[in-house]
């Protein structure tokens, strides 16, 4: 009898193991099988099922030695195939609820099982209409939906007028009276308990910004520091008033120098045991906006802090060539190279997370595990779904990636996502058209 | 008492997996009349469990219709503690193979009642037929499960508190933390693995080669439980050569030889035709003979095997083999070979 894959369609447990794989676990990579629930769409502990409900795998699957990783999680998606999240469309916002509906089936089949869409800094009007439909969407737990929003992540508008990047300076608002102006730009609406916005990228030097992170902290919204010029020590204050991340570190806020660290500078903080600890930090390692060494800087300083995330845009996939963006901006695209038309700035990446781990991997002598951790077990802590996403232990989601490493020339590596699993059911295979196995999504 | 010596424990432990997989095929398990197997935990059958699995992921054996009885396991230690013998015959053996959790035996060490559970276990075993195969380890001081020195013979499946030294010994897998040893297990008693139609154990290692000599060439002794195998019909122990180090040079040769012979002559030991499973249909022989074109072993199952040849059931009471029926009639044990043709014969 083949040992590779057996069923037993007669009764359904819906539990299914993974075998002949390497799981990524506490930073290193182990030979161990996986079991999940197909109808939990969760991961069970296999021995617990197997002597306390006497249950045997339904399906066995075979995995051929492949990496089998919690799906990946990106906190920095402004869009992709043509959707952006900060465009109501002209069909209002019916148009816009379906391109969020395509845009998840599209990106789980890059290995994205869950993320946060972005919305760079726009008029009031475009978050209000908008917000609706980026709060968290795993309720239903249905594969067939793809990826998942945990919520949204709004970039904007509290920023720096001087380290805008390519947000148009004239929607750009500050915050003197605290929650009360992030209201009437947001909405109050999107500013309850729970609240579809997960996090707020601002500028804590701003008037106002302080209170504002204190009153989002309390509220569970987590808010980032980014296109800010805070110097080390306003960025203190942010950390200590509750701010957890620091957005696309490096990139839009001030350089690190010796006299005054920065944004950065919080990554030297010595850790104690008062103070607030190291703040995450997202990291676009797509060969643009980072030099490989500041990247490797970066993780030595706080390697459990590392988000990689891709500031992909609506261009992602798209030809060369120049297309309009919103405000009345227009971006250059030239190959991966995105500018903004009129100053040249970098204007986000087309870039996949997978390539971003790749990347990663190749220039910063991390292992696999570390590697991928920063797409996985990180960003899921940052977001506050530690064991729910990002790991494979039981009772987490089973949302999964089965990934290949291939060593290309001069040893360059790089993964393949070769099949995505979304809350216990196979959403896509490498090589499979419409990447999905007959009747196993959709319950 | 087979006492087969191989090279190392590598090959002891292929030899047993390779033994153990025969033997299924050769009884040809059903639903109805499924295989029981008998299995330890502990170092030595770590090797034996990895070549199951290696056999049984090539294709060669499926558990499927083997129903398992453990020996033994702690008594107050969570099953999902890693220590706990659930864990490992999880970890080692169950979570590769088909083997169907419904058939699996395991002692509660949580059971409310633990009298209750191993007057439980016994019945569970009598009711499955009686173990057709017991495999088994020891520990240095000769105890078979754990009925450790001066156990009962006798004894059944019951609680027994550990031994000062194996209660030392297992303290490395807590953490060094004395208190947090296991002090009590449930264990099947020497009795029930006697009860089990074949013993087959594995010794491996010269920390062990007292134990195997006291078991051997000593007498029946409750300071050795693992002695007690003299008195079973069927037992074979397959050791590696460290483990030999304390027996007579004479015993290992007497062994030796008698295994050469039984490969010259392409030639084993083999089980009674008669057994007491109560599975079994006991019918007249005439009846069996109907079937025994179907009981016959398939032939290439055999010959990859590297472990000696064992014949079906029906080969047996098949008529091309008389004299071996013959033999096997009046032996109770080993076919009898003379003294005389073994000289000859080396």
């Amino acid at each position: 009898m083949p040992a590779a894959v057996s069923s037993h369609p007669k009764l359904d447990s819906g539990v299914t193991k993974f075998t002949n794989c390497l799981l990524v676990k506490n930073n290193s990579l182990v030979q161990e099988d996986l079991w999940i629930n197909t109808h939990t769409g969760k991961i069970i502990k296999g021995q617990e099922v197997f002597y306390g409900q006497r249950v045997a795998p339904n399906r066995i699957i075979d995995l051929g030695g492949r990496i089998l990783s919690p799906g990946l999680i990106d906190v920095q998606l402004n869009g992709a195939y043509s959707f952006d999240f900060s465009v109501i469309p002209q069909d209002g916002v019916v148009g816009y609820a379906k391109g969020v509906r395509k845009i998840n089936k599209d990106l789980v089949r890059t290995g994205v099982t869950s993320y946060l869409p972005t919305i760079t800094s726009q008029k009031p009007e475009v978050y209000q209409k908008a917000l609706p439909f980026l709060g968290p969407s795993g309720s239903s737990r249905d594969p067939s939906f793809g990826s998942e929003s945990l919520g949204a992540h709004v970039e904007g508008p509290f920023i720096s007028p001087s380290k805008n990047g390519i947000h148009n300076a004239s929607v750009l608002r500050t915050a003197p009276n605290g929650l009360s102006d992030l209201e009437s730009c947001y909405g109050a609406q999107n500013l309850t308990t729970p609240s579809p916005i997960k996090l707020i990228t601002l500028a804590p030097e701003l008037p106002g910004a302080l209170n504002c992170i204190e009153e989002l902290t309390t509220m569970g919204v987590t808010v980032s520091i980014g296109h800010s010029e805070a110097s080390y020590e306003e960025a203190s204050a942010a950390t200590i008033a509750g701010a957890k991340m620091i957005t696309h570190l490096f990139n839009a806020m001030r350089p690190l120098h010796h006299r005054n660290p920065g944004i950065f500078g919080l990554l030297g903080t010595p850790p104690s045991i008062s103070g607030p600890p190291k703040p995450f930090f997202g990291i676009i390692s797509d060969g643009i906006h980072l030099h490989p060494t500041s990247i490797k800087i970066a993780w030595n300083a706080h390697p459990d802090g590392l988000i990689l995330v891709t500031d992909a845009m609506r261009l992602a996939g798209m030809p060369d060539g120049t297309y309009d963006w919103t405000n009345g901006s227009r971006i250059v695209k030239k190959g991966p190279l995105l500018t903004l038309e009129e100053n040249g700035k970098i204007a986000g990446s087309s870039i996949s997370l997978i390539e971003c781990v790749s990347n990663f991997l190749n220039w910063t002598g991390a292992s696999v595990p570390e590697a991928l951790k920063a797409v996985t077990e990180t960003p899921a802590r940052m977001v506050g779904l530690e064991g729910v996403k990002g790991c494979l232990r039981e009772g987490a989601d089973a949302d999964l990636v089965v990934l290949d490493l291939k060593e290309g020339k001069e040893g360059l590596k790089s993964f393949v996502v070769e099949q995505v699993w979304k809350f216990g059911g196979k959403v896509f295979e490498k090589g499979n058209a419409n990447g999905r196995d007959e009747g196993e999504v959709g319950k | 008492m087979r006492l087969i010596i191989k090279d190392d424990p590598d090959t002891a432990s292929k030899f047993i997996a390779d033994y153990i997989i025969d033997r299924i095929i050769v009884f040809d398990p059903t639903p109805e009349k499924p295989f029981v197997l008998g299995l330890p935990t502990g170092s030595s059958p770590v090797l034996i469990y990895k070549n199951l699995v290696q056999r049984h992921k090539a294709g060669d054996i499926s558990f499927r219709n083997v129903v398992t009885f453990n020996m033994d396991e702690y008594v107050g230690i969570a099953r999902e503690h890693p220590e706990s013998y659930h864990s490992f015959m999880y970890k080692h053996f169950f979570s590769h193979v088909d083997v169907n959790p419904a058939n699996i035996n395991i002692l509660n060490g949580n059971a409310p009642d633990l009298e209750e559970e191993c007057l439980a276990y016994e019945e569970k075993i009598k009711k499955a037929g009686g173990i057709e195969l017991f495999l088994g380890g020891i520990g240095p001081d000769g105890h078979i499960a754990f009925n450790e020195p001066g156990s009962s013979l006798k004894s059944r499946t019951r609680v027994k508190t550990l031994a000062y030294d194996t209660i030392i010994a297992n303290s490395r897998f807590f953490g060094n933390d004395f208190s947090q040893v296991p002090k009590m297990a449930l264990t099947v008693g020497v009795q029930t693995v006697l009860d089990a139609r074949e013993v087959v154990i594995i010794i491996t290692g010269a920390h062990k080669a007292l134990a195997l000599q006291k078991c051997v060439e000593g007498g029946v002794n409750h300071m050795w439980t693992l002695s007690s195998l003299q008195l079973h019909p069927h037992p074979m122990i397959v050791v590696d050569e460290d483990a030999t180090l304390e027996l007579q040079v004479k015993t290992v040769k007497y062994f030796k030889s008698i295994e050469k012979v039984a490969n010259e002559l392409g030639f084993q030991q083999m089980l009674p035709r008669k057994r007491d499973s109560v599975v079994e249909p006991s019918g007249p022989i005439p009846t069996l003979q109907a079937n025994a074109a179907n009981l016959e072993v398939p032939q290439p199952q055999i010959s990859r095997s590297s472990s000696p040849i064992l014949e079906a059931m029906g080969a047996r009471i098949s008529e091309n083999e008389p004299q071996i029926l013959n033999a096997l009639d009046t032996a109770d044990d080993v076919p009898l070979i003379r003294m005389g043709a073994r000289v000859a014969a080396s």
